[in-house]
């Protein structure tokens, strides 16, 4: 009985000394790369652990229906883009964005630049092929602006074979990853970012579920709080985190990494960002993607914008 | 109990229940819609998306169908090559079991780069993943004759060809039959992936609608697709029926 006792004080002292960290697991909807840099370090770097909770952070792939895992409470977490969460929320899905990593979107469409294209409305003038996700708002919005009279729009394979196996052909990649990889097989890419055209979701997001952000608003503010110190250490030093993303992730080499995290610095740091603080959301972007989304009517309603995010 | 109740009633009150409870669960929230739309929005989709469903259908239903009859075609002529000598068998036979191991959404976006997009990928995927059943069960066929007949055809002194369409042949159609609905399943499976690249018909959808977090009409395309399906296979089965019923103990009942 005396030992038990013991054994029980014991164990209360160890709880007070070590209050058991709260367990979270966030899913991502991409196999490691830079554009999840700061939630890596984060972790690694103890920042999360510091704030009271462990990260468990699930790789993704092609297709993993992030918003379901989240909606389901398969995860509590998980990283999804805006314009995903306006057509989820418009499905029923209750999730609401607590962190947006990039300000500028990376989507970006690659052509060779021998073709000398000198802006976006160029891709689409000319004669080519273009390879994209066609259930992707951001091509709707395109056609739209730009038209497909002049181009054909075939499903995006992954990689960049389709761009290196074709000269006429324009493929969507992040411009922190393709374009790097195919200088590297010797291409020579001319990059344009989808945002000039003026569709710019907030990529890469973090979503939780809304009853789970009403239960635990101090969870979610030490959350985000934890997250801007792994972005802003992985901004200023990517190594650590990228030498992990490497070991979890080796399809893609560690000079990518280093140079990925280097391109997107500005798409995550921007006038705002450094008035308002990394991740920050803004209600007018919300509101105008919605509008947007609409308007392709790819949904049929929208939410007041404020109940997209917090 | 009546045949009839048995046939048609049973099945019937089975899914009326299922359908019921589906939407039920559904209904009062155990469930998200989110995550498994219920029926009634699936039958909405159907309809308000139908014009892009039927346009997809047909081009699916093409696109199986072309690789269902090359299946059948190559499948049972390269089986019959097979077997007219030993070497070639023995020589090509373990491939033939291999190559249905092949993980055909893997290999998918290459048929895109050699074929092209369109019905050529998803005409090749199909073919590739529903030839084999039909090789391998053409030739198990084929090496089963009755060893009895095999003997009387010997002393009888027919020849090679009289033996193959009198005796080889007949004698492996119900393992051929087997091996179409096999076929006929894994033609729709492979066309669909090879959709999904290819970028045409229910395939595509799926992969669109997916994107945009339409779970109602994915299911719908979903649903269409396993009918496409089942209709190739009961077909099958009819055939099998009208060739087999006279001779063979395996159709000697009614369907």
């Amino acid at each position: 009985m005396k030992k038990i006792s013991m054994l029980m004080a014991f164990i209360s002292l160890l709880a007070l000394a070590d209050p058991q960290p709260v367990k979270l697991r966030l899913a991502l909807n991409w196999k490691p790369e830079p554009e999840f840099g700061g939630f890596y370090d984060a972790s690694l770097n103890g920042i999360y652990k510091k704030e009271g909770m462990e990260i468990e952070i699930l790789p993704g792939g092609v297709g993993t229906p992030v918003i379901q895992m989240v909606e389901a409470g398969k995860v509590e977490m998980g990283i999804s883009n805006s314009d995903e969460v306006i057509l989820g929320r418009s499905q029923g899905a209750e999730v609401v964005s607590i962190y947006a990593v990039y300000q500028t979107s990376p989507m970006a469409l690659l052509t060779h630049s021998e073709r000398g294209f000198k802006e976006l409305k160029d891709v689409f003038e000319n004669p080519g092929t273009i390879a994209a996700e066609r259930g992707l708002p951001y091509i709707r919005f395109c056609e739209k602006k730009y038209g497909f009279k002049n181009v054909k729009v075939v499903p995006f394979l992954g990689g960049i074979t389709q761009f290196l196996s074709d000269k006429k052909m324009t493929q969507q990649g992040f411009i922190t990853a393709e374009p790097i990889l195919a200088k590297k097989q010797g291409a020579n890419p001319k990059t344009f970012l989808i945002a000039d055209s003026g569709y710019n979701p907030y990529l890469t997001v973090v979503i939780v579920r809304k009853d789970f952000a009403v239960k635990n608003p101090e969870l979610v503010k030490k959350f985000v709080k934890a997250t801007q110190e792994g972005w802003r250490n992985y901004l200023k030093n990517p190594a650590l985190a990228n030498k992990t993303m490497v070991s979890l992730n080796p399809t893609m080499d560690p000079e990518t990494f280093q140079e990925g995290a280097k391109a997107q610095i500005p798409l995550i740091e921007t006038a705002e960002t450094k008035k308002f603080g990394l991740g920050y959301q803004s209600k007018e972007r919300w509101k105008e993607l919605a509008s947007q989304l609409l308007e392709l009517k790819v949904i049929k309603t929208t939410f007041p914008a404020e109940t997209y995010y917090q | 109990m009546k045949p009839m109740v048995r046939k048609v009633v049973l099945p019937l009150i089975a899914f009326v229940a299922i359908v019921s409870i589906w939407e039920m669960v559904v209904r009062v929230k155990w469930i998200s819609s989110f995550i498994l739309p219920e029926p009634s929005a699936i039958l909405n989709s159907l309809i308000e998306d139908r014009e892009e469903l039927w346009g997809a259908l047909k081009t699916t239903t093409f696109s199986v169908g072309v690789s269902f009859v090359l299946s059948l075609a190559l499948g049972i002529s390269s089986a019959i090559i097979l077997f007219t000598s030993e070497t070639v068998l023995f020589a090509f036979y373990p491939y033939t079991i291999f190559f249905q191991t092949v993980p055909i959404i893997a290999i998918a976006p290459l048929l895109v780069i050699w074929f092209g997009y369109g019905i050529p990928a998803v005409v090749a995927s199909g073919f590739i993943v529903s030839v084999f059943p039909v090789v391998a069960s053409t030739l198990t066929g084929l090496l089963s004759a009755d060893p009895n007949l095999k003997d009387l055809f010997k002393l009888y002194r027919a020849s090679r060809w009289q033996s193959l369409v009198k005796l080889y042949l007949p004698s492996s159609l119900p393992f051929i039959m087997n091996g179409l609905r096999i076929c006929g399943g894994l033609a729709v499976i492979g066309a669909i992936v090879g959709e999904f690249l290819g970028g045409v018909g229910v395939g595509s959808i799926i992969d669109v609608a997916r994107a945009q977090q339409r779970i109602d009409k994915v299911f719908a395309a979903v649903l269409l697709a396993s009918l496409l399906g089942l209709l190739l296979i009961k077909t099958i089965d009819l055939v099998s029926y009208l060739l087999l019923r006279n001779w063979h103990p395996s159709e000697a009942k009614d369907l």
